[in-house]
């Protein structure tokens, strides 16, 4: 993993800060009341969206969980358009209709986050066996956390993707929460990946504060799935830096848990393994303050773009007019 | 409900269930009774085994394939049968018919026939049984339970929250012997095994054979015992052989109701119930075994059989007998009757 | 005593663990996310630790968990949480809690309580809005309970969790959590399934339930202040059982019924009350019935669209005036 070229470890590096530095001005303005709801940021768990969006085509489909920002801008969608979704714009992605939570880019194969814990996981295995059926070499990514383990409809979907042998890969970020509850509270399972094993679906555990160590796993994972292999799962151990929700007081983390995470950061990680490489620290200061002006640009943009017309709320309700209502 | 390892109420456990069940087919082809059904013949070893390690504060759980369990429970066959005609006699006074029959009083509180829609409720049971110290659950179920969430969900809770759970998956798909190449062990679950499943969630799991009685009671008698001093969940699968007259949509007696001289020299002329019986019948093979060894004399089996047959006639007669309910009661047990304030 | 609806709720649960020890709490939310009342709650966590379990994501299972402990002689409460992941358990609410006293033929009764906080909450989106309780009154064997005020939703979950003896869902709303009201200690609860007359009145009938509870009583308010009407609201508190004689008798004094209701128009609880007025009530009307209530579209998430469908008091008010108005061109029946 480490012969990568240094224009690809740059790339991580921009899109580790390009994720940061959005969710930063996400916080930053919820806490000043100007996000509508409860988002829900992936702070310390971007090198998992990044390093498996790395071997991912634009036409890939990815369906992601509540906590989605970082999949979204990891997969290549506009800045601009997804922060206005989250604050409710007419150009965000869903038109203001969805938010952080349920942000949509089908033009750029995000079919979908979640508000519902594991309510991502049967659609994505159905993407998966429509990309089998058309054979037009796609596959799909599912994202999701370890809280998901505990639904049903995993191990269902576990169960049908290894029966239909789906192009699917699970991608599980165990950052050792369900909402407020840790791991060891409520699983008796310590390893996600442990579950995938009767359906003999592969699966693997590994290191998701280091994007070159997703990079290497999604890498090959990706690959053998392309190839006709069958599903895969992915297990990225990682680390929610922030709460469940913004404004989450965190009152079940000890001051010990929280200053320990500071040595996971995926980002630090990688800006010392570049330092290690001899790359100067200028260069990589160029890097952060380029995406941070970007990101101010989209994020300035999107507060100025105007709300959704009222008299547009029954838009969008069906993708065909009812017929009995087609004269209304 | 029978004395544990007296082989004489094994067999006859047993028996009563395969004449009940003969009943129902042949109430089924007369008309008597509308709907779907689903006969218990070729597991009844499975359901006398396990209940025989119960008492009176312990619970079972169970599916649209009841009969068995319940009777081994030591229901009574006419209420029974009346319930599953519908009648004013049965035990819901006809409004569970065959697929949801319950008996509170044996503590067996509810019937789901929704695939794995019990598990979850066993699983409360089985709270309920730890809260107050005493009794433990035996949930039974197929094994297409294991393709619902639902069954994996409960079994999540019983091993988190330490249940006192037998969980019983009666395996009755195509047998691993006689599986092509390329079929399951259920048809959509590609585990090697089904136990694989439940081990995955830290429950410890065997597997026994359906068609051995003996087997089936030494199992039920320690994991029984394991669960009850232990309080914590076990999941056992039994391997059943599908008796032919199961695999029609509507359960049929092929070469009519079952005969005591099969299992002592004649045979049936249907090459595949006579496969069937030499290696899977679990009444058969533990009827030669004992009249063998000694435990019991023919005749003796040929005197609880003609008992069975002619409790099962009777509960026949009960069932025709007893009126169907009158309109009024559909309006009855909607809600339980209770207060309105504090 | 001046309470939230949320310490309400809090005050049921924490006295409820104290007086039955059957009781089992599933999940340790159900004041969602409000700290005034999770720190009331906090102290009965502690002391009754052993009877409340760690909620995986599994709601399917733990709904069915409430249901068989309940059938097996405990009591249960499940925290459901969000009102639409009742969703992700209604196989056995629906198909196993509310039929399993009916197909036993009166055998096996299962009182346990499911505790949702629905409703449009602001910003939850489609995924995270749903009012369940039309829904719900579609399944015979379950009660409903909608309180509108705090002293309701204290007297009515510690009744469901004490007192019932079937399967419950009580409907808090998220946004009534901090809504405040009276509270005497030790008086009289007024029966479930007695809707409460909230405000008298000669003029109008508005009915209503949950959230529009609250709406209903400043719509009233403002029509008396600026218009000169005497308007009475009724909250229905349940919608299973339903109180339709007091909503009959309120509009056979007032004549005219304005209901309001966070539910979906088609097929809502303002469609099933206005139903009983057409079928039982018409003798008494002087203009037609107005419904006012969410219109058929999924919840967007922006403020401005949300508040577009949301049932306020000045939509009430209104749909009250249009009723006043329409007085004399409703033809009596012979």
């Amino acid at each position: 993993m480490t012969d990568l070229a240094l224009d690809k470890l740059y790339g991580f590096y921009e899109q580790l800060w390009r994720i940061r530095l959005f969710e930063g001005h996400v916080q930053r303005l919820a806490a000043k009341g100007e996000v509508p709801g409860f988002p829900h940021l992936s702070t310390g768990q971007e090198a998992v969206a990044v390093g498996v969006c790395a071997h991912l085509a634009a036409n890939d489909y990815v369906f992601s969980s509540h906590r989605a920002h970082g999949h979204v801008l990891a997969k290549g969608s506009d800045p601009y358009a997804t922060f206005a979704e989250i604050i409710g714009r007419q150009d965000g992605l869903c038109r203001g209709r969805g938010g952080s939570m349920h942000l949509v880019d089908a033009a750029n194969g995000v079919m979908g986050a979640t508000g519902v814990v594991a309510g991502n996981l049967s659609l994505a295995a159905g993407a998966a066996w429509a990309a089998q059926a058309l054979g037009d070499g796609r596959i799909a990514v599912v994202f999701f956390g370890d809280g998901a383990t505990g639904a049903g409809v995993f191990h269902e979907t576990l169960n049908l993707a290894s029966l239909w042998q789906l192009p699917l890969l699970f991608v599980c970020e165990n950052n050792g929460y369900a909402e407020f509850t840790s791991r060891e509270e409520h699983s008796k399972v310590a390893k996600v990946s442990a579950f995938a094993a009767p359906y003999h679906l592969p699966a693997e555990t590994i290191d998701g504060n280091d994007v070159l160590v997703v990079n290497a796993a999604a890498a090959a994972a990706v690959r053998s799935i392309r190839s006709g292999a069958g599903p895969r799962l992915l297990e990225c151990m990682t680390y929610r830096m922030a709460g469940h929700y913004v404004g989450d007081a965190q009152r079940y983390r000890s001051k010990e848990e929280l200053a320990a995470m500071k040595e996971k950061d995926p980002i630090d990680r990688l800006r010392a393994h570049l330092t290690q490489r001899g790359e100067p620290a200028a260069e990589l200061e160029a890097i952060e303050k380029r995406v941070a002006s970007e990101v101010q640009a989209a994020v300035e943009r999107a507060r100025q773009a105007a709300r959704p017309d009222p008299a547009t709320v029954l838009d969008y309700v069906y993708s065909q007019p009812l017929s009995t209502t087609a004269e209304a | 409900m029978q004395r544990k390892n007296d082989p004489g109420e094994r067999v006859a456990a047993m028996l009563r269930i395969r004449r009940f069940e003969e009943q129902c087919i042949l109430l089924s082809k007369d008309g008597q009774f509308p709907g779907h059904y689903h006969v218990y013949i070729g597991q009844e070893a499975t359901a006398v085994a396990a209940c025989a390690e119960l008492g009176t504060d312990d619970f079972v759980f169970s599916n649209w394939r009841n009969h068995g369990h319940l009777l081994a429970r030591g229901a009574a066959p006419d209420r029974m049968m009346a319930e599953i005609l519908g009648k004013a006699g049965g035990y819901a006074r006809g409004k569970s018919g065959t697929l949801h029959m319950a008996v509170r009083e044996l503590g067996v509180p509810a019937t789901s026939a929704l695939v794995g829609g019990s598990l979850p409720l066993a699983t409360g049971a089985a709270l309920a049984c730890k809260r107050q110290g005493r009794g433990v659950v035996v949930a039974f179920f197929g094994d297409a339970a294991l393709e619902e969430g639902a069954c994996y969900e409960a079994m999540i809770l019983a091993s988190l929250w330490k249940l006192p759970i037998l969980f019983v998956c009666e395996n009755n798909s195509i047998p691993p012997a006689q599986r092509q190449r390329g079929q399951y062990t259920s048809s959509t679950l590609p585990a090697a095994q089904l136990v694989d499943v439940p081990q995955a969630l830290q429950i410890r799991t065997e597997a026994v054979d359906g068609a051995d009685a003996d087997a089936l009671a030494e199992c039920f008698d320690r994991l029984v015992a394991e669960v009850r001093s232990e309080g914590t969940p076990r999941f056992v699968e039994v391997r059943c052989t599908r008796w032919p007259g199961n695999f029609p949509l509507w359960p049929e007696l092929p070469c009519g109701q079952w005969q005591l001289d099969w299992a002592f020299g004649q045979s049936p002329d249907r090459a595949d119930l006579a496969t069937w019986l030499e290696q899977s019948d679990p009444l058969l093979l533990y009827l030669r075994k004992i009249v063998a060894a000694g435990g019991l004399t023919r005749e003796q089996v040929q005197a609880l059989d003609e008992r069975a047959r002619a409790e099962m006639a009777g509960a026949v007669r009960f069932a025709l007998d007893s009126p169907f309910p009158a309109p009024e009661e559909a309006y009855q047990h909607v809600r339980a009757e209770q207060g309105a304030t504090l | 005593m001046k309470i939230s609806f949320a310490q309400g709720v809090a005050m049921a649960i924490s006295e409820s663990l104290a007086a039955d020890s059957r009781l089992l709490l599933i999940g340790n939310g159900f004041v969602g996310l409000n700290m005034e009342a999770r720190a009331l709650l906090e102290p009965a966590l502690r002391e009754f630790a052993d009877r409340i379990l760690v909620a995986p994501v599994s709601e399917l299972a733990l709904a069915g968990a409430g249901i068989g402990a309940a059938m097996a002689g405990q009591r249960a409460a499940v925290d459901l949480s969000t009102g639409s992941f009742i969703f992700q358990a209604f196989a056995q609410v629906v198909n196993e809690a509310a039929n399993v006293h009916y197909m036993s033929g009166g055998q096996t009764t299962a009182p346990v309580t499911f505790c949702s906080l629905a409703g449009m909450r602001s910003a939850g989106a489609a995924q995270h809005s749903h009012r369940i309780q039309a829904m719900l009154g579609q399944v015979p064997g379950l009660q409903v309970l909608v309180p509108g005020g705090a002293d309701d939703a204290y007297h009515m979950l510690k009744w469901a969790l004490l007192q019932s003896q079937n399967p419950t869902v009580f409907i808090s709303h998220a946004l009534l959590l901090g809504e405040t009201g009276e509270l005497t200690p030790g008086a009289p609860m007024l029966p479930v399934g007695k809707a409460r007359i909230r405000r008298e009145g000669r003029d109008l009938s508005i009915i209503a339930s949950s959230i529009t509870v609250p709406r209903a009583l400043e719509a009233a308010q403002s029509l008396e202040r600026d218009h000169g009407f005497s308007v009475e609201v009724v909250d229905l508190r349940s919608i299973a059982p339903l109180d339709r004689d007091t909503v009959l008798k309120s509009v056979a004094k007032t004549g005219r019924a304005v209901i309001a209701d966070e539910c979906h128009r088609s097929f809502g609880v303002a469609a099933e009350i206005a139903a009983t007025l057409a079928e039982e009530g018409l003798a008494y009307l002087k203009a037609p019935v107005c419904r006012v209530a969410v219109p058929d579209v999924p919840v967007p998430f922006s403020p401005p669209l949300e508040a577009e469908l949301t049932v306020t008091a000045d939509k009430i008010v209104a749909g009250a005036l249009k009723v006043l108005n329409a007085g004399s061109t409703m033809r009596r029946p012979v």
